[in-house]
């Protein structure tokens, strides 16, 4: 852990039993976030980037399997050792988050007001009319017009990106240092994910937070963060400084992602394709998880014994120990 | 070699769509719902034309009346030079066969309850004279087609994955030989690598049985991949229509800018592209004159565009500008 890192996770497991099985969620992953810095994860679905994001939070369902959890350490305090109550506070004070689906994590029966002074008035020991003017102050912050009348309206009042600009209000009105946002944009068009791009930019430059950006969206990747996590199943697969992972990438999974990925500069290249599916977390593939996959697998399947593991190939960037050996 | 003259699989001229929206005391009509407004375009056999917009622009219900799933207000669609608009409910059922439509969401759009034979089998009971044997063969191909097996035959929806069953959904399309298909956003919830294979077969497929394809899409990338042929769509207009190759290197009208200069994309990190302000309007409400103009860059202080007639003019050869678009910027 390096002297300016504000988050630093340190082989995190969550798993879940469910029946009789265990679904190994989030199976040993680490990183270290910097103040100030966006850190993106991405990875197709079920790869466990909500349930990394839900775990910081301590918002975990109640069907945890007891493991070794690994750590997380803020603040010189394990946030895995902290009881509810103490979780709470932090919830409210230093680190928020923001759901794909705005309209999951706002109440549809509260109007913004409501919604977003109860935060205030219960983290900052302010009353009624001092949290409705930081409300109101937070929404025009955000960029909704006409803040004074909006902060009146109920969440099915508002369209899409409306709604995801109020959820960014209530987030931040704690003045959290880490703001996590879970596929901020993902529901979005492209227009309005543009806007909401360009305003948490804005509003990092001006506040300072940092954030950890959730995506499947190697383009998003490219626009908004300083590092990037590739994820799959569970396991980390290559970590780097975000134009680096770009120009220099390791894992066969992360080269993988980039060659198949759209891009409009370069008309009609063929369809690259990589073959298969996500295999399920209760039953992942021993050793190298990505092996059913990889297009350099080796014929012998030596990969199904492979202890899997991040090494630093140079300053900064880590690949996953298979990553690195084979594959070219 | 001589001047080849595509033959086209389908003529769209002037289709309108109006919603009504009913409501008040004697639920008489209120307003309408105006999504899309008097289009003009042809699709040539054999090709994928491209259909972009945001949310809300039409898409859906123009690729949904040209195939009557939605009945156009006003306009013609012409097939075989035959509008299809005039035909009655007998005509439009040996249609249905040769007009297919592959959905976004591949959870709502199967049957729970049906084995996947039967929902791949439904159309060819319906719109064939073939027995179950024939059926039965010909349902076992298309699998194989689509990269399932056969004994996925057997099972329910609810135990395929999101591009498993979109595979079905394809192969449900395809087993009637179809002419043309509408394709709205078939790809659109899936995840990137099974978006890629998806296309991938899409692309295979299109070769293989010469199809024709409606390709509707919000993400231009995917766009740019699989199209030959792009039409650009804002609040039910279409403001520009171009090759592929075209509308990308040389986009005309200040919207289709905006789409191509926002789409996130790893190797281009423009810091300072412009970003639209503002919602896509109510269509109940559009804006008079040039649809765009109350998010447009361009548009002028003095509020010109509320004045200005919408129309495609033809800038270069193939690539059509609505007028404003043309002459502004
Ligand atoms: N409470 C739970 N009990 C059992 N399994 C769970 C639970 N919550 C999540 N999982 C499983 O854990 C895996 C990781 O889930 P997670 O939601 O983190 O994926 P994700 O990367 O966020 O995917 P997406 O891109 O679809 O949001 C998935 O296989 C999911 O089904
Ligand atoms: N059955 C309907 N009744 C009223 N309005 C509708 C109906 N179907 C679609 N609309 C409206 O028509 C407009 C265009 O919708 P749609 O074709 O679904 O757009 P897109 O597919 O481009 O997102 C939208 O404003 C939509 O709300
Ligand atoms: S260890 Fe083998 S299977 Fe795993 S990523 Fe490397 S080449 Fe692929
Ligand atoms: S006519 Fe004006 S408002 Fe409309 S697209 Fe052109 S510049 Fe923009
Ligand atoms: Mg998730
Ligand atoms: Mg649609």
């Amino acid at each position: 852990m390096k002297n300016d890192t504000l988050l630093s996770v340190k082989n995190l497991k969550t798993h879940f039993s469910v029946g009789n099985s265990v679904v190994k969620a989030v199976d040993g992953i680490s990183f270290d976030l910097e103040p100030g810095k966006t850190f993106a994860i991405v990875g197709e679905s079920g790869s466990g980037k909500s349930i990394t994001a839900l775990s910081i939070m301590g918002l975990l369902p109640n069907n945890l399997e007891s493991v070794d959890r690994g750590k997380i350490l803020f603040n010189n305090q394990d946030l895995l050792t902290l009881d509810e109550k103490e979780m709470r506070k932090i919830r409210g004070n230093s680190v928020s988050m923001i759901f794909q689906e705005p309209m999951t994590s706002l109440n549809p029966v509260y109007d913004l007001s409501f919604q977003i002074s109860e935060a205030i008035m219960l983290h900052q020991n302010k009353n009624k009319q001092e949290a409705r003017k930081i409300a109101i102050d937070m929404l025009d912050l955000v960029g909704i017009p006409e803040p004074q009348k909006r902060i009146d309206a109920f969440p099915h009042e508002l369209s899409g990106g409306m709604r995801q600009r109020a959820m960014i209000a209530m987030a931040l009105s704690c003045n959290p240092k880490i703001l996590i946002a879970d596929e901020p944009t993902t529901a979005l068009d492209v227009t309005i994910q543009a806007q909401i791009i360009e305003l948490m930019r804005d509003l990092q430059k001006k506040l300072g937070m940092a954030i950890i950006f959730i995506t499947h969206d190697l383009g998003v990747v490219a626009e908004i963060s300083d590092t990037v996590m590739v994820m799959y199943l569970g396991n980390t697969m290559e970590i780097a400084n975000t134009n680096k992972i770009f120009s220099n990438p390791k894992h066969p999974y992360t080269k993988s992602l980039i060659e198949i990925a759209p891009q409009i500069s370069e008309h009609k290249r063929e369809i690259k394709v990589l073959k298969g599916e996500i295999p399920s977390p209760m039953n992942p593939p021993s050793g190298c998880v990505f092996r059913t996959r990889c297009p350099h697998a080796s014929p012998d399947g030596k990969e199904a014994k492979i202890e899997m593991g991040l090494i630093e190939v140079e300053p900064g960037h880590w690949v996953d120990r298979c990553g690195v050996g084979c594959g070219n | 070699m001589g001047l080849v003259v595509a033959t086209k699989m389908i003529e769209i001229r002037n289709l309108k769509k109006y919603f009504p929206l009913k409501g008040g005391f004697f639920n008489s009509k209120q307003a309408d719902v105006k999504a899309v407004e008097k289009v003009n375009f042809d699709i040539p056999e054999g090709e994928i034309l491209g259909l972009v917009g945001e949310s809300g622009s039409g898409k859906t219900t123009l690729g949904r009346s040209i195939i009557r799933l939605i009945e156009p207000s006003e306009g013609e669609i012409l097939y075989n030079n035959e509008n299809i608009l005039n035909f009655k409910e007998k005509d439009m059922r040996s249609l249905r066969k040769d007009f297919q439509i592959i959905f976004q969401d591949p959870y709502a759009s199967l049957d729970p309850r049906k084995k996947i034979f039967d929902i791949i089998a439904q159309g060819l009971k319906i719109h064939t004279g073939l027995n179950k044997q024939e059926i039965s063969n010909k349902v076992k191909s298309i699998i194989k087609e689509v990269g399932l097996q056969e004994e996925h035959l057997n099972r329910y929806p609810h135990e395929f994955s999101g591009g498993q069953r979109q595979r079905i959904g394809i192969a449900r399309a395809l087993v009637l030989e179809p002419k043309f298909i509408i394709a709205d956003e078939p790809v659109s919830a899936l995840d990137v690598t099974i978006q890629a294979q998806i296309l991938k077969l899409i692309l295979d497929l299109k070769e293989k049985y010469s199809l024709t394809i409606l390709f509707i899409s919000h993400d231009l990338s995917v766009i740019n991949q699989i199209a030959d042929r792009v039409m650009v769509m804002y609040l039910g207009h279409i403001v520009e229509v171009a090759s592929t190759k075209q509308l990308f290197s040389n986009p005309k009208h200040p919207y289709t800018k905006s789409l191509i200069a926002t789409a996130p994309q790893i190797f281009r990190k423009n810091e300072n592209k412009i970003v639209l302000k503002g919602d896509i309007p109510s269509p109940i409400n559009p804006p008079s004159g040039c649809v765009f103009r109350t998010r447009c860059p361009h548009a002028s202080p003095d509020g010109k565009e509320a004045k200005i007639e919408m129309g495609l003019i033809e800038v270069e050869p193939g690539h059509w500008v609505d007028r404003c678009g043309a002459n502004c910027s």
